[in-house]
């Protein structure tokens, strides 16, 4: 039962395994900003180079899947956000409900992202494969591209990462293991899944409306 | 007994319905030629949906001191790494 | 009579070691694994060295000579300097100077060794293969187009092992925020501890630009596109901002800890509080923030825009301050103190004046006027190495010694401790001196072979590099002695203060028989007590 919660050894009480571990992901947090702040930065100083090659290239992204992908994105927040709150309520049946439309809607934004580079693909923008824009600004262009597949493949892998996680806590909530007294992993797991969020709320203008007028 | 400020329904849906007007916001402003302020509207509309997340969803706003500090220094070690190389590739 | 129950016998199986979650346990994992990794990259600049005795250098080819200082740079940098004090004897103190049971995380604290095992595995792989010929730096764009030796797999190892870092990083970060005992405020903590946790700090805010960085370098190279390329409009230099963004904190990763280690040593051996603690503990925190600042010096003949050089140069003499100042409160601390010369000391002491020169010839690098003639010559190196080796690694073997008695049990014999530190001290400094007097001459770095007028200072610094191999090879032999034929030790064979001396040697599994309550700062020593015996 969740009520005979076993604290680990090193921990004095259970509000000192809470707050280390609410700290513990935060600093986890942190490091995934920096991780994905490289290719941020890249991007950024490569834009400031070439302006207009990446005007041209974000015209060519897919801004409609784009836009309904981070509509997804933000609601599927919003149901993990949900779905915490339930468990410290103690709501076992909405948090597994949450945390399963939490799912869902992350395997749409998956299944939405690979429709789009299919579609990437058979317009010739996938670098190295068969990339083909003529014009003055190519190299850039390519570039570009090449920074898109790269931060929202980086992306999609944080993303199934994040679908898997709430898998496992799904499982754990049927099992019974969360409790108003012990939610930790569910915390955890939401904090996780927001992250890759905010990543895509960046993500989403700097590479669909770099120029979209 | 531990207990933690529990937000209403509400507040997360509300949150939620100012997420998607934003986004509204940021995906019109785009077809509207404004120069370079597009891209300043739509980093700070992102900015602003960010800041959204992190206080209500991810409970920064109830939660400790540190752990405010620690979501800020990504962010501000991510703006060192970008200004500072700038110094270098803007002033080429 | 029973044996008292320590953490080193609380089972004798391989697999109560390979699964432990003490972090004392985990400590003595790093530290066989950091000491091993320590020797390869020895050997490397063992063969370095000899190939240097002659000016036409061919006791190796060049591509064999470009593959050494590779292998000698990845390992020392990442499998050696970066682990060492931390995950050895942070690992083991961090808890007990605290007043705590564990670390916050300790089957995450095991993981991080698993990792840091794995990276190695992919790094000694690398080698065996052939190993990767483009220097530690992998610069852009030899290491993703035109190198025809290991990049990737060199590459993996160093990525994976980053996250060792991270773990760790994160860990001591919790641990030091949230376990502390009772009357254990911030401003009662040892300095190891402020040490420990900016380490930790640089750790987790610069290892994932790192770790994204060399993604990009495997990419580019797969797939022959990337953001590096310059004919496609890409900036090799970009590559370099942000290679140097993790590596220049990644210097401080390596010298904060030392600093931490010479703290706990001076005071202790001087019977004396430090001179200004707060002074120190803010000084810690500002290397460890400033250090992210001045990275652009390391590119400031590479094409870098003038004005940065100048943002760059201004920042980089500002990192010196809080780094002088440690030096000027560490010589306060011993004026006037009941100094003892024990081997701790010895080794403390010696990373002051050489991390002192090491730092001063810092800023003649810092000095773009000079830099345009120092850089890439063996100057950069002797700079380096007095700070990494003559600071660093004297201090990293001070700190073995300090606490070989709390982590084994075991005394060692102090004759052989002191004969081995003098024997490292002159042999460092005969090897990397005449580095200093190469680099102003003009003899490049990364060369095998160099002007015949320099032969004679690479013969002295290849002697001196013979006498600094006794010298490291000396402590492998009297501290294993010691294990078996050592002296028993008691709690506290130093008299020190801190929390790590109030419980027996070896400490039991649980650190300490009931938790610690604090009332009084880190160095409450007294020189007149002392003097008194």
């Amino acid at each position: 039962m969740a009520d005979s919660i076993v604290l680990k050894p090193q921990f004095d009480d259970a509000e000192q395994e809470r707050v280390a571990s609410d700290l513990g992901i935060w600093v986890f947090l942190a490091t995934e900003i920096l991780f994905f702040g490289a290719l941020f930065a890249a991007y950024t100083i490569t834009r400031i180079r070439y302006p207009e090659a990446f005007a041209v290239a974000s015209r060519l992204t897919n801004i409609t899947l784009g836009s309904i992908n981070t509509g997804v994105l933000l609601t599927s927040s919003l149901t993990m956000a949900l779905g915490v709150r339930s468990a410290k309520l103690g709501a076992r049946t909405a948090l597994i409900g949450w945390m399963c439309v939490t799912v869902v809607l992350g395997i749409a934004f998956l299944a939405i992202k690979s429709t789009e580079y299919y579609l990437d693909y058979t317009g010739h923008l996938v670098p190295a494969l068969d990339f083909a824009h003529a014009g003055v600004h190519s190299g850039p262009i390519e570039i570009f591209f090449y920074m898109y597949f790269f931060m929202t493949g980086v992306h999609s892998i944080h993303m199934l990462v994040a679908i898997c996680l709430v898998c496992v806590l799904i499982a754990m909530a049927w099992r019974r293991s969360f409790s108003p007294e012990y939610f930790t992993p569910v915390e955890l797991g939401g904090l996780y899944w927001h992250l890759v969020d905010i990543v895509w709320i960046f993500l989403y203008p700097l590479l669909y409306l770099v120029s979209r007028s | 007994m531990i207990r933690h400020p529990v937000a209403a329904t509400r507040t997360y849906v509300l949150v939620w319905v100012v997420l998607m007007i934003l986004l509204t916001l940021t995906l019109g402003s785009a077809y509207i030629p404004l120069g370079s302020l597009n891209t300043v509207i739509n980093l700070g509309i992102a900015v602003a949906k960010a800041l959204l997340v992190m206080l209500f969803f991810m409970h920064l706003r109830s939660g400790h001191p540190v752990l405010r500090i620690f979501a800020s220094a990504g962010f501000f070690w991510l703006a060192l790494l970008i200004g500072l190389s700038l110094t270098d590739f803007l002033t080429r | 009579m029973p044996v008292r129950a320590t953490y080193l016998n609380a089972g004798f199986s391989l697999w109560s070691w390979l699964s432990t979650h003490d972090h004392k346990r985990i400590a003595i994992l790093y530290t066989i694994s950091v000491t091993l990794f320590f020797f390869i990259g020895g050997a490397a600049a063992t063969i370095i060295r000899l190939t240097l005795i002659s000016p036409s250098g061919d006791l190796v080819s060049a591509e064999t000579y470009n593959k050494l200082f590779t292998i000698h740079g990845v390992v020392m940098v990442w499998f050696f300097l970066i682990p060492s004090i931390p995950a050895t004897l942070g690992n083991f103190l961090v808890p007990l100077m605290i007043g705590a049971r564990d670390m916050a995380f300790p089957r995450l604290n095991l993981t991080s060794w698993y990792i840091y095992v794995l990276g190695g595995l992919f790094t000694i792989g690398a080698m065996i293969a052939g190993g990767a010929d483009t220097g530690w730096t992998f610069y852009t764009p030899f290491s993703t187009m035109f190198s025809n030796s290991r990049v990737i797999a060199a590459v993996a190892g160093v990525f994976v092992v980053g996250f060792s870092s991270i773990l760790t990083g994160l860990n001591f970060i919790v641990t030091i925020h949230k376990m502390r005992a009772p009357g254990m405020t911030w401003f009662r903590l040892p300095l190891f501890i402020w040490t420990m946790y900016a380490t930790s700090i640089i750790l987790v805010l610069a290892t994932p630009v790192l770790a994204m960085t060399l993604a990009l370098i495997v990419f580019e190279r797969l797939l022959g596109v990337g953001v590096f390329d310059p004919a496609l409009g890409g900036d090799p230099l970009l590559f370099q901002h942000l290679f140097w963004f993790y590596s220049h904190p990644a210097v401080y990763v390596m010298v904060l800890p030392a600093m931490g280690v010479a703290s706990e040593i001076i005071t202790c051996f001087s019977r004396k509080n430090i001179f200004g603690y707060r002074t120190m503990a803010f000084c810690i925190l500002a290397i460890a923030v400033i250090g992210f600042l001045v990275w652009g010096h390391h590119m400031f003949v590479s094409g870098q825009s003038v004005y940065a050089g100048m943002v760059f140069s201004a920042l980089s003499f500002l990192v010196s301050v809080p780094s002088a100042i440690k030096v000027f409160n560490w010589t306060a601390t011993l004026y006037k103190g009941s100094i003892a010369f024990d081997a701790p000391m010895l080794y403390a002491l010696g990373f002051v004046g050489l991390f002192m020169i090491g730092g001063m010839t810092g800023l003649f690098l810092a000095s773009l006027a000079l830099d345009v003639h120092l850089h890439d010559t063996y100057f950069v190196i002797a700079h380096f190495h007095y700070i990494m080796v003559g600071g660093s690694v004297m201090a990293f073997l001070g700190g073995i010694h300090y606490w070989w008695p709390k982590i084994t049990g075991r005394i060692y014999p102090d004759r052989w401790a002191r004969f081995a530190a003098l024997t490292i001290f002159v042999g460092f400094n005969l090897t990397f001196f005449p580095q200093f007097i190469l680099g102003y001459l003009g003899m490049p770095r990364r060369y095998h072979q160099y002007p015949p007028e320099f032969q004679v200072w690479n013969i002295l610094s290849s002697a001196g590099a013979s006498i600094l191999a006794v010298g490291y090879l000396l402590p492998l032999g009297y501290l294993a002695w010691s294990l078996r034929y050592g002296a028993r030790a008691g709690p506290n064979p130093w008299r020190a203060k801190g929390l790590e001396w109030q419980t027996p040697s070896p400490p039991p599994t649980d650190n300490f028989a009931a938790t610690p309550v604090v009332t009084e700062g880190p160095y409450a020593y007294s020189a007149t007590a002392a003097a008194h015996g």
